[in-house]
Order: C-alpha cells, then structure tokens, then sequence
C-alpha cells in the first residue's frame, strides 16, 4: 500500500513547517504493525525452510532441481503476466475514457469499475463459472447466434482462471493509469494535434510518455496481486491449474510438507522484492510521478 | 411474565448453558434473575467442564448433522458442552495446532490415513481403549490412533440421458470414451484414483496394493483429456454432475445418492467396484479439554443410535456394524457398509496412504496440470 501512496500521491511539499515528531508519533503504528505481523512471523517461515524436515537447504536443492516445481512456477509466471498484460490494455483504455469523456461516459465507467471491484473473489468466481460452462449463458448465446456450431471450453482450464483473474485485475490497473493521466496537462495534448501529429504519433510521443510511470506502477500492482491469486485458479481451473499459492497450500495443508511450502513462500517473497526494486530503479517511478 | 414464558426462559437458559454458549456465572446470574435458583441446581449441568469440547470436522452439511447425531445426546449425557468447528483437520492443520504450543482442537475426524500418520509422529495421543470398546467396529477400522467415526465409498456415477439404461459400470469402463462418449470429472485430492486406473488398466482388485504409481499414473494421462474437472468439494462434483456438463464421474457415494434424488433417477450409480474407505476420529496430543471427556465422547459417537442417526441425516455408513439391527431393507440396500454392499466394493488401504499419500498425491497433480 506504500507504494500506492507514493504512485498516486504527490509528496507533499510542505514538509518544512510540519514538526519532525509530530509525523513520526503519526507515521508510528505502520512499521510497528509490520513488524509484530509480517516480519517476525515471516521470520519464523524462513526458519522452517532451513529447518525441516532437517536442518539444511534441502529444499532450495529442490526447488532448484524439481522440474514439477519448475513446469508450476513457470505456469505461474505464464498466467500472471498473460493477466498482467491484457489488465494493462483494458485498463488503459479504460482509464483513458474515464478522464477524457464527457461526463456521462465517465458515470459509465465509474460504476462499470466500481460495482464488480466491490463484490467478493468467490462471488465473482462462481459467477464466471456459470457463465462460462459449456451449457452457460456465453455458449447458449453464441450457439442460438448461430457464430459458433459446438460449445467452447472457455472455464475449468487456463483460459477461464485468465477471464477470471483479468475480470479481478482491471480496477487495480485503472487506478494508477487514472492518476497519471489526471496529472497530465491536457493541453499538451491539444498542442500535439494542433502541431500536425496524428492521433498515433500523439500517443506514442505525448501521452504514453507520459503515462509510463502509471502504466509501470499498474504492471507492479497487477502482477503482484497476480503471484498471490488463490481461489480463482481452483474454481475456474478445473483442478487442473495448480498455481503457486495452491501448491504453498498444498505442501502446507495436505501433504503437510512444510519445509518445501515455506521455501516457496521464501522465493516468492524474494522474487517479488526483486521485481519490485528493479522496476523502480529503472523507472526512477518516485521521481517522475512526484 | 406469564408462568409458561418465566418456565420457557429457563428452559431456554438450561439449553444455552449445556451447549456452552453462556458460562457459569451468566447462567446462575441468569437464573437468580428468574427466581429459579433450586432448578438451577438440578439442571444437572456440570460445570467441571466449563470448556467446551471442541470437536473438528468438515464444515457444511455435517456441522449441523454431527450435532443432532452426536454431540446434543453426548452433552445432555455428561453436561459437557461440545462445540463443532467446520475448519476441516487436514494433516498440516492438525499440525500446526501442535505447534502452535497450545491447541485448541480436541476431537478431530480426520482421514484414516492421517490418523496412521499423525499418530507415528506424536501429534495424537494414544486412544484409551478401555473407555472406547475397539470391538465395536471391524479390526481394519481401528487403529492405537484412530478409530473409525464412519465410512464412505468413492462410487461411479453417470448419466442416464447419455447412456439410457447401459451405463459404464467398471473403471475400464469409465476409461472407454469410445464406448461411453463423454466428459469425465475425478477427484483432485486422488483417494481411489490411482486404483481406478490400475483396475481400468487389467490389474485385478487383489493385487492393487502396492500401488503401482506410474503404471497408475501413465493410465491417467489417457484419460486426462477427457476430464472436464478434478473436483475438490463435494458441492463441486455434484454441480458437474446435476448440469449435464460430465457424463461419468468418480464421487462420493453421499453426492451421488442425493444427485439420484435430485435428478428423479436421471444420475444413476451403484456400489459396484466403488471404493470405501473411513474416516477416523482422534484427540490431540495435550487437547484442552483433557483425555477422558474426548474418549468418552468418542465411546458414545460410537453408539449404533447416533451412527443411524447420521446415515439417515448424511448418508455416512456406520462404523459399528451393530447399527445395521436398528436399520431397515431399505437403509440396509443404502448403506455402504452393509456384508451385501461390502462384497462390491474395494476397500482403500489406509497403511498404504499413510506411507505414499504425499509423495504420490504431487505426482498426481503435477500430471494433472500437463
């Protein structure tokens, strides 16, 4: 969520006047917070992975050599980035139409965007399924169409856990597209087209520009969120789509391998930081959007 | 106040303590308040136990079905309350009860399997058989860990709209997508896949154990494309199935007895070649509410009137086969655990789980996600 804070919020400039302790007492609670929740219980899950079942990195050797885990971890990326980057698309457009519409358009959007971002995964999920089955609303509807002439498999594989996760994804890529295209000067713009460039030549050289720290702090966002998805992949995927977060579960719950589970969790963690920090170095995200 | 209702407030108050949900001291406060102080003194509850025994088990349907076939009778009894958590005690959540230093599950209905394993490594204490009377069930059925709570049978289950009156009634069967066009589903977690497939594959039922797991495995890939879904809940399966959206499926024998209700008989299954297996009950090492409330609880969840009870609620067959006196030729023809229905069926080898369950259930899935 800092990172949210520092995307979307400029700093603030006032820091001069406003005493040093003040904000700390204020800042406080958060790091106190994490650190009792998150970093000394995570603290303990990185001893399991060096501990069990016996002391060593037994199950980093794994993790390294497993082709199974290999072919999940790779299923993993597949689909979180799929998801990603389609997110980014939509979400751009849609970000797009929400600031640059008339308002009634921006109504649409809003609430197209809102009203599904406000209802539970689970709901959302089951809802999908039942939309998309063989026998579901989507195939009844093309084939009574005529467009298609035999149900496609649109759920219970990879292409339904994408629908579903992309349906879950989407506000998370608007928000941040939505702020840096607030920030922009719309003249600027204006100035582009009134300076002979196409409506393409402005978005290659204006607007994208422009908007690629937000395009790069969605990304971040989505696909973070992505590694994490758990209940969308199980219902949607047909039992057949064993992400990351299952296979934790897995090794955690039912085979009770907790070794192996906490040292996923651990690469997760650390492949995720990883990402995180290579995509603020290159983008300098802080900078641009402050 | 009306006498009736002062007399129906008490009642109410009786039964709030006896489930546990208000402690001593609101009750009796509870009763001052009512003038019935002496009535409160003969309720008959005893406070010895002013925690409840919290009993784990799957959730759903079976949460309010434990209650009235087990745990009402078990409190009226003792005057210990019992509370039913739907968390589902897989190995790893047992697990992590333990080491958390201090659990708070005292009774669990685990997997049979897990019961072997859980019991090998100390995280549940022995089961004081001279509280519980092994004999009550089958020799197979009990273990020093676990005792079986109730049985169940992973069954063949198909749709009649496709295959009118000829459905697939062997697991060679269920592999022939010639003969038997159409979707399959199976279970995600494996219990009786993998023997579904060495059956399909000519292994005859004797010889199943060891299992053979890549022959299994090899076997599954050729269905694999077929397999519309691997279910994980029974909800799942019987959605699958109730929507037309498979033709066979691989399911528990509770789903598909209620999908044959549901469908008027368009979902057909029997017993034949299905799989039993049991589930288990078992306390936790250092449970808080002490050894002997837990084993006299599971001493009277073994009694054949509760076990009935259960069957005509769920579906479950009884472990204590004493049960099968109180039942009549319908129930009998229904129960899974019946001689005539035994003969049908294979029984999973719980020792054999418990040995190869984890190792063998990564293999599963990995094929699955090809």
């Amino acid at each position: 969520m800092t990172l949210t804070a520092t995307l979307t919020k400029p700093q603030p400039r006032t820091a001069k006047g406003s005493p040093r302790l003040e904000r700390g007492l204020l800042l406080f609670p958060l790091p106190v917070l994490l650190l009792v929740f998150y970093v000394l219980p995570f603290l303990g899950v990185v001893g399991w992975s060096f501990s069990l079942p016996e002391p060593g990195i037994e199950q980093y050797q794994r993790i390294a050599s497993d082709p199974a885990i290999h072919e999940m971890l790779w299923r993993t990326m597949r689909l979180c980035l799929t998801v990603s980057g389609l997110a980014l698309l939509i979400g751009y457009l849609l970000a797009y139409c929400w600031v640059f519409s008339p308002p009634f358009w921006q109504r649409v959007v809003e609430i197209c965007i809102f009203i599904p971002f406000w209802i539970s995964v689970l709901v959302r999920a089951f809802g999908w399924l039942i939309a998309l089955r063989s026998n579901g609303v989507l195939n009844e509807g093309l084939l009574g169409l005529g467009l298609i002439d035999h149900p496609l498999q649109l759920s219970r594989n990879e292409i339904g856990v994408v629908i579903g996760m992309l349906h879950v994804m989407i506000p998370y890529a608007v928000f941040p597209l939505l702020s840096s295209m607030r920030q922009l000067d719309q003249r600027v713009l204006m100035a582009s087209r009134g300076l002979g460039a196409g409506a393409l030549r402005t978005f290659w050289q204006v607007l994208l520009p422009q908007t690629l720290p937000g395009l790069l702090g969605a990304f971040i966002m989505v696909f973070v969120f992505c590694l994490g998805f758990f209940i969308t992949p199980v219902l949607l995927g047909g039992g057949q789509t064993v992400m990351i977060a299952e296979y934790v579960f897995l090794q955690m719950f039912q085979t009770s391998n907790w070794g192996l589970g906490a040292a996923l969790s651990v690469v997760l963690l650390a492949l995720v930081s990883a990402l995180i920090w290579v995509l603020m170095r290159i983008t300098r995200v802080n900078r641009l959007v402050g | 106040m009306s006498l009736d209702h002062n007399r129906d407030c008490i009642e109410v108050l009786i039964e709030k303590a006896r489930g546990g949900q208000i402690n001593r001291r609101t009750f009796l406060q509870a009763m001052g308040l009512m003038a019935a102080v002496p009535l409160a003194m003969r309720s008959g509850i005893s406070w010895s136990a002013d925690k409840p025994l919290v009993v784990v088990n799957w959730g759903g349907d079976a949460l309010n079905a434990f209650r009235s076939a087990w745990t009402d009778n078990f409190s009226k009894a003792t005057g210990i309350p019992v509370r039913i958590d739907g968390a589902g005690p897989t190995e790893g959540a047992v697990r992590s009860q333990l080491a958390s230093g201090k659990p708070s599950w005292d009774v669990v209905d685990v997997e049979s399997y897990s019961a072997l394993v859980l019991g090998r490594e100390k995280i549940l204490q022995p089961l004081d058989y001279n509280v519980i009377k092994r004999d009550q069930v089958a020799p197979a059925l009990a273990s020093d860990h676990g005792i079986a709570s109730y049985q169940f049978s992973y069954v063949m289950a198909w749709d009649s709209e496709k295959f009118g009156d000829n459905g697939p009634k062997t697991w060679a069967d269920f592999w022939n997508v010639e003969k038997f066009p159409g979707k399959r589903t199976m279970y995600k977690w494996m219990n009786g896949m993998l023997e579904a497939a060495l059956l399909a594959d000519g292994v005859p039922a004797d010889q199943l154990y060891p299992l053979d797991v890549p022959r299994a495995l090899k076997k599954i890939d050729e269905i694999k494309p077929h397999v519309l879904s691997f279910w994980s809940s029974g909800a799942e399966s019987q959605q699958l199935m109730i929507e037309g959206e498979v033709a066979v499926g691989a399911i528990w024998h509770t789903r598909a007895k209620l999908l044959a209700e549901d469908s008027d008989n368009r979902v057909r299954w029997s017993y034949d070649n299905g799989f039993i297996n049991s589930s288990s009950w078992a306390v936790l090492q250092g449970n808080p509410g002490g050894s002997a409330p837990a084993m006299q609880f599971i001493q009277q969840a073994l009694q054949p009137e509760g076990q009935l009870k259960l069957f005509e609620l769920l579906g479950n067959g009884p472990s204590n086969s004493a049960t099968e006196k109180l039942m009549n030729a319908e129930q009998l023809a229904a129960n899974c655990a019946s001689p005539e229905n035994l003969k049908k069926q294979i029984a999973l080898n719980a020792q054999w789980y418990a040995d190869n369950y984890a190792g063998a259930l990564e293999q599963y899935l990995t094929r699955l996600s090809k």
